[in-house]
Formats: structure tokens, sequence, C-alpha cells
């Protein structure tokens, strides 16, 4: 314990009186370690905006569409769907829609000429939507149990919508849907997995029936055509493969299964190629400056063999000198590690600034960066410390 | 008074013995015997020279009296224990408790000051770092350099430095202190100064050991042992 304390003051002594050689020698590792998180963080960091809406918009929300085979129109899911679907245990939360077709949309009855051109899409939605999406109303409330059972003719519209046709938050309107009239109780804010929902009318599926059950082909039915999932996170693919199984049952009906986030992680994604050739390049000046190191020290070895005839004189073992010289590597690497992690986060700050990127560095770089610095330190001084012990006392201290 | 030294007594053991021992360079052709069939036995309180011409061997003699060389064939036996044999750690921790060594270069650790250069000797044996500069300090103060304790090497004279290596010595209390020309580097009032010292680290317990080829030098000591040619050609104690 105290021999361990001892070879420590020692190598810090050593290595700060000889300060300039210090430096040369951290100069290696810093600057590899240095090119590493400077590498990988910058091109995280170019990505940064990306990474971070992937994180808050979650990578686990499954479309669940029914497509029909070739021929037959509006395909839909089987009524049980919901049921079917929570039969898969890898399924957090689910909710249905339908998509209605040919229903015009405008703010007051006069406005029809106007706005018939534009399509708006009018869905029939189950009570859970908002909460599945993780989206939350910007005003009002969502559809509820109430609506439901009541047949109330209350609708949902999204924000683009509500933009267009410039109602305020809380304002009290209505919507002609087809001509009917609806209350707008609630406008849904952005959905970003889902886009086109901004620009979407929200109404219950009794509704929906009561309503438009001319236009859907069922005679007592509004069955639903999408299903939004959320999945346990990481089991997103299984999950899809399992829900296909679950509610097709083996029957004829398709349906398709998309991951909705699965567009935006690849967009995120850090270009790997250029990340590899950079880190290689890094690891690669890592390299180089542990080959420094065995060079100085092995020099140093040279200059101080005086020094370490002494020291075995003085009654110091050769494991004792071996140590000396290794921990003074380890110390270089520490040392020469730390610079360089300050110098890349440094880096990656100017550079994400410069170019107006979101500042991303994964935190196990850090370690991981002063852990490369070290490990290449104690290898590259392997070879001098092995020749500072293997001195012979006797050769160095040139006697008589 | 000055110790007598025992080497005729009964029952004193040697500090350091060498029996029979040669030590060989090369091979074959280039075969050449440095010592051959030495014996010497160096005995608490002696205060000894070996004199000889370059190349009479008493650099090998020192290199072997240290410990810092093994013997081609004949044994070594220091403080009662046999170190021809040992391994090189064991060779170097009974080196490191018995012997203390000064060397006409100095060899003074440049980047550290007096009293680092002195405390280098007490590294690795369990001590505090306030013992060891506590212990270091009066080895300084023993040569008169209690001043000078944060004075690096370039900052000493030769004279000075020479005494910072005696403190270096002294600090571990060796039983042998072994002098490689001591005075080789120095002028001659600081020859005298440190000729004077070394005398008086002479003690009834202690053995000194000078190595040198300056007549002055060897006339200080009580003992003379000549060499010629990797043999002792004679071994004179003279009684003061």
């Amino acid at each position: 314990m105290k021999t361990a304390r001892d070879l420590l003051r020692v190598a810090v002594t050593g290595l700060y009186a000889r300060k300039v050689r210090t430096l040369l020698l951290l100069l290696g590792p810093m600057i590899g370690v240095a090119a590493i998180i400077a590498a990988v963080g910058l091109t995280d960091s170019a990505k940064g905006d990306l990474k971070a809406k992937v994180n808050q918009l979650g990578t686990n929300l499954i479309e669940v569409a029914a497509s029909s085979s070739f021929g037959s129109k509006d395909p839909t899911l089987p009524e049980d769907v919901i049921p079917r679907a929570e039969n898969v245990l890898t399924l957090k939360s689910v909710a249905q829609i339908r998509e209605l077709s040919n229903i015009v949309v405008t703010p007051y009855n006069e406005a029809t000429d106007k706005y018939e051109a534009v399509p708006i899409p009018v869905l029939a939605s189950d009570t859970r939507l908002p909460s599945v999406l993780e989206v939350k109303l910007i005003s009002g409330r969502w559809l509820n149990g109430f609506d439901d059972s009541t047949v109330t003719r209350s609708a949902v519209i999204g924000i683009g919508l509500a933009r267009q046709f410039s109602y305020l938050p809380g304002e009290v309107r209505t919507i002609e849907l087809d001509g009917i009239r609806y209350g707008v109780v609630g406008v849904l804010s952005e959905v970003e997995l889902e886009p086109s929902f901004d620009n979407a009318v929200f109404i219950s599926f009794p509704s929906a029936k009561a309503d438009f059950v001319t236009t859907a082909k069922e005679s007592d039915k509004v069955l639903p055509n999408k299903l939004y999932v959320r999945s346990v996170v990481g089991a997103e693919k299984i999950t899809a493969e399992a829900l296909r199984v679950a509610i097709n049952l083996g029957g004829q009906d398709e349906l398709t299964t998309d991951i909705k986030s699965e567009a935006l992680q690849l967009a995120a994604q850090s270009d790997q190629q250029i990340k590899l050739i950079v880190v290689s390049m890094g690891i690669l000046a890592s390299i180089v400056g542990g080959v420094g190191i065995a060079n100085v020290m092995s020099i140093s070895v040279i200059q101080r063999s005086a020094e370490i005839g002494i020291r075995r004189a003085l009654g110091h073992t050769r494991s004792i000198i071996a140590s000396q010289f290794l921990l003074e590597a380890l110390f270089i690497g520490l040392l020469g590690g730390i610079c360089g992690v300050v110098l890349g986060i440094l880096s990656i700050f100017v550079g994400a600034t410069i170019a107006g990127w979101v500042f991303v560095l994964a935190p196990w770089l850090i370690p991981a960066g002063i852990a490369l610095a070290m490990v290449i330190s104690v290898i590259a001084g392997l070879y001098p410390s092995v020749r500072a012990a293997r001195l012979e006392p006797l050769e160095t201290l040139r006697l008589g | 008074m000055l110790a007598e030294p025992h080497s005729e007594q009964v029952g004193v053991e040697p500090l350091l013995e060498l029996d029979t021992v040669s030590r060989v360079y090369g091979t074959g052709d280039a075969t050449v015997y440095a010592l051959r069939d030495v014996s010497l036995r160096i005995m608490p309180g002696d205060f000894v020279s070996i004199v000889g011409p370059s190349g009479s061997g008493k650099s090998t003699m020192l290199g072997l009296l240290g410990c810092l060389d093994i013997p081609t064939s004949g044994t070594i036996i220091v403080g009662g224990k046999t170190v021809t044999g040992l391994d090189d750690a064991e060779r170097t921790e009974v080196r490191g408790r018995t012997i203390g060594f000064v060397f006409q270069q100095f060899h003074l650790i440049p980047h550290l000051d007096a009293v680092g250069n002195v405390e280098t000797a007490l590294l690795y044996r369990g001590l505090s770092r306030a013992e060891r500069r506590l212990r270091a300090m009066n080895a300084l103060e023993s040569v008169g350099l209690g001043l000078r304790q944060d004075h690096r090497p370039v900052q000493l004279s030769g004279g000075e430095q020479q005494r910072v290596a005696l403190a270096r010595a002294l600090v571990t209390e060796p039983k042998i202190l072994l002098a490689d020309e001591p005075t080789g580097a120095l002028d001659s009032q600081n020859a005298e100064k440190v000729m004077e010292l070394l005398t008086n680290l002479q003690s009834p317990e202690r053995a000194v050991v000078i190595v040198t080829h300056a007549a002055d030098v060897a006339d200080a000591a009580y003992r003379k042992v000549s060499m010629r040619d990797g043999r002792i050609v004679s071994d004179v104690t003279r009684v003061r």
C-alpha cells in the first residue's frame, strides 16, 4: 500500500519535473481521443434535431391498415379487431379509426362552393386515439363515451383545419359535414407521426353510422379500417408481425403494418460511413500517439539510465523500476485522455454552433475515450518499462 | 577514539566475505579474467581502501562487493547471508538494506532537490512521507548541507553534490559504505572535506570501503588492499 503510494508520488514528481516532455507525450493520445470524440459527436450532432424528435415521439407506434386483395373496394378490419389485437402480449395500447369518404366539409353552409373542391378527410374514431398517438388537444376535449352513447354530433378537428377555418381556441363553433351541422368540441394538436390528421375531422363511430351509413357499404356497422398500436419499446417488429396473425386469424383478408417512426429513425441515423472513417482516423492517430510514447519513453530510458542505475543500487527492484515507467505511461494516458475528451467536446460544441446543429454526445464516449488513451499509453509504455527494468546498474553507473 | 579493525578477533562475523571469487567476461579466446580466485573479508569497523592500476579488477571488485554483480565462481556472503544464488530481487533487497554507495560522478537525480535525492534511498520501505523527510534532513545536516535541502544538483558545487550523495548513502544506515573514487571529480579542498566525512563515518559497527587509484586517498584508510591483474597482491593493516 505504501509502496503503491510511493510509486504514485515518484511518477507524478517525475512527470511534473519534465513538463515539456510530458506535454509532448500527452499530445498523441490527446489528439487521437479528441478526433474520435469530435467525429462521433459531430456526425451525431448533424442529425441531432431529428434524433431529439425520434426520442420525443417514440419509436413504437404501429399502424395496421386493412388492405384487400385485388379488386375489392373499401377494405375493412373485422368488428372484433380490438380484442383480437389485444391478444398480442407486446401491445401496450390500441385505437381504431375508419376513414369515411366523399364527405364535403365546410365551416358553415354558405361556404360550400368555396370549400367543396378541397377534400377534407373525415374519420370515425374511438375514444382512445389521442392517448395512443400521445398527442394532446390544443383546446376543448376529445370524443368521449357520452358522445358514443348519445350519438351526439360532436367533432374534433385537426390544428391545420382549425387554422384554415380560422377557429380560435376555445371558440364555440360548428362545422358542416355534408351539410349536417356538428359542434366542434376540441382541436387536436399537431400529430407529427400522422401529418394527415392535422387537416382531419374526427367524429364518433355511432355518429358516423347514424349520419353517413349510406357512404359505408355495411348495412348495420361502420367497421374500422385502421388501427394505431403502441407496442413495448424494442418489440415493434415482432408486434407488427404478431398483429397480422392475431387480427387475420388465418383468414384471407390482408392487412399491412407500418412502424410509423421507421422513416424518421432512418433519417435521424448518423452517416455511419463518415463516422467510421473519422473514428478509424482517430484510432490511427491514437496508435501513432502510442508509437510516439514508446519512442519518447525509450529515449527517456536511455537518458535516465544513470538514474535507473542509482535507483537499483539504492535497493529499488526491477519490478519497482518497471512499475515506475508503466505508471508514468498510465498517467500520460489518463491526462491525455482527459485533455482529448475536453478538446473533443469543445470541437463538437464549436462545430455544432457554427453549423447550427443540436449538440449531441453519447455520454459513454467520455469514459471510453479516456480508457482508450490509457490502454494505448500503457501498451506503448510496456517495452520501455521492460527495457528500463532490464538495465544492469553496473553498466549504467560507469564505475572507477 | 578511532575504532580498531576486528579482523583477528574471534566470534565477530565479517560484514562481507568473498571466498575464492572469480569473475570472467566473455567466452572462448576472448575470455578475460577480471578477478581470479580472490578471497577477502570486510570486518565491522574496517576502513579499507582497494587500490590498483586501471584494469587491475577493482571496479569488478566493487560491483561484486556491492551485490551489483554476481561472480562466475566462488561465494559472496553479506551479513551472514550467501548472496550468490539469490535472485535479482533478493539481492536488491540485501543491497538496499546493507550497503550504501558513493560514486565518482555523484549520480544525483537532476530533477530532484537535495532532500529529494536523499529521500530516494528511503522509498518503497514502508516509511511515511514525514518520517522519510525527517531522516533525509538529518542525513543532510550530518554532512553539513541542512540549509541547502531545496537546491537541485545543478545549483550545488561538486563537493556539495558529493556530500548529498554521501547523505543519500548514509540515510539507510548501511553496515557497509562503498565509495568508488569518491574524490575523483573534486578539487583538493572539497576532496579533503569528503575524505574527512568518510573517515568519520567509519564506526565499530560499520565498514567503509573506498576503491581508488589516488595514493593520498588510499593512505587515509587503515587497511589497504592492493590489486593487480585480478588478484590481491597485498592486504596491509596499519594500526593507528
